[in-house]
């Protein structure tokens, strides 16, 4: 069977509906059902290349639940939000647990004007000998482990270029 | 695990700094991007999105004394895959301008009237043959703020959801025919001529479709092949 070339993605533009950016960055309940687990809030200030903090930046997380599965049905494991004008995002969710080789991690994805593709990347919580942040060289490892910011707040702030640039991953 | 995404044509897919595009210089990595191996974190997705994401709107251009203003269309995209299956189920979010070049947004800025009949944004579930059918204006074109006379052709931006985190798609689709095209450094982005044409809507045969409407085909082609995994 002939291979068809995905599409090529191209930018969000500044213009993506507030509506859509809004009201999906709680991952705490499904159906109106809390989900099981360790509650935690992440945030984090997304910034570019002069240090300039990003308005209306789309982020959005794909995570496993407090049992490590993704197909949890009392768990959703994706949420998005968009930054304030200061560059802050927040999620709230519920702490993963790792799982199949893998260690407690949130897969990351970035939209914005001026990204013309998606960029992905993934928040860990402890350095660990995970397969997918080892596959990023050592001295940038720390870039991808939140802060605790809080009994059960974490801080993952992401540097879309520049100084202590974030690691992002190409699939 | 036998599910597998393929790396992608450099060519067929955007740069990431694109000297037509200022903020792209400040947003774009300057270290390289790492590869990393996949996992059933990449390869496992959100089924059931609309749990989270509430459909929202499937007509943009309204009827009657309702009706947007602006060329009537019809857009037929397809969402499939890499081995050409639809994609049935998958979640398509829309957006784009009114007839006049302006957004309903609060940072667009462009000196374009409102269309009180138009709310540029939809989100719809494609249907069993991966189907999204969106009745709507054509969008304007507009003039990009301080870049020295880029203008954006009319054109439609779409957000996909694939069968897995990794099929995740964000684009663009254009009109056939456009002179605006040529220039436009979003589109011209994509280096690989054909993949290029890919991003550029059909205008179907007006014996086709409604009598009201032009219609527009299109393909969106989400990464992966082969079905979806069973989740882990």
């Amino acid at each position: 069977m002939t291979r068809l070339v995905p599409t090529g993605e191209m930018t969000l533009g500044p213009f993506f509906p507030r509506e859509f950016a809004q009201g999906a960055n709680d991952l705490t309940s499904v159906d109106g059902k809390p989900a099981p687990g360790e509650r935690i809030e992440i945030t984090g200030r997304v910034t570019q290349a002069d240090g300039r903090a990003l308005d209306n930046v789309v982020l959005e997380i794909w995570q496993a639940g407090a049992d490590g599965r993704y197909d949890n049905p009392d768990f959703f494991g994706w949420g998005r939000a968009a930054t304030d004008a200061g560059g802050i995002y927040l999620f709230k969710t519920v702490r993963p647990q790792g799982a199949q080789g893998r260690r407690a991690h949130v897969n990351f994805l970035v939209l914005y004007s001026g990204l013309m593709r998606q960029l992905q990347t993934v928040m860990f919580f402890e350095e660990s000998d995970d397969p997918v942040l080892s596959s990023v060289e050592k001295s940038r490892r720390h870039l991808l482990v939140a802060k605790k910011a809080g009994p059960h707040a974490y801080r993952f702030d992401i540097r879309l270029r520049g100084d202590g640039e974030t690691p992002f991953f190409d699939d | 695990m036998d599910y597998a995404i393929e790396r992608r044509a450099p060519r067929t897919q955007s740069q990431g700094v694109e000297p037509g595009y200022a903020h792209t210089a400040q947003r774009w990595p300057a270290q390289p991007l790492a590869r990393r191996p996949h996992t059933a974190a990449e390869l496992s997705g959100p089924a059931g999105l609309s749990r989270r994401l509430a459909p929202a709107r499937g007509d943009l251009a309204g009827y009657g004394d309702k009706r947007a203003i602006g060329q009537l269309i019809l857009v037929r995209a397809r969402v499939v895959d890499e081995d050409g299956a639809p994609v049935p189920g998958a979640v398509v979010e829309v957006w784009h301008c009114n007839a006049a070049g302006k957004y309903i947004h609060p940072n667009d800025s462009n000196d374009a009237p409102a269309d009180p009949n138009f709310y540029g944004a939809a989100r719809v579930t494609a249907g069993d043959g991966g189907l999204v059918q969106l009745r709507t204006i054509k969008p304007g074109a507009y003039p990009v703020p301080d870049s020295g006379g880029w203008w954006r052709p009319p054109h439609i931006h779409f957000s996909v959801w694939g069968r897995v985190w990794l099929s995740r798609l964000v684009t663009q689709m254009f009109f056939q025919d456009e002179p605006l095209n040529e220039h436009d450094a979003i589109l011209n982005a994509i280096r690989e001529p054909e993949a290029r044409s890919r991003c550029i809507a059909r205008l179907a045969p007006t014996s086709t479709g409604p009598a009201d409407a032009l219609v527009y085909d299109y393909q969106l082609v989400v990464r992966g092949r082969r079905a979806a995994p069973a989740m882990p």
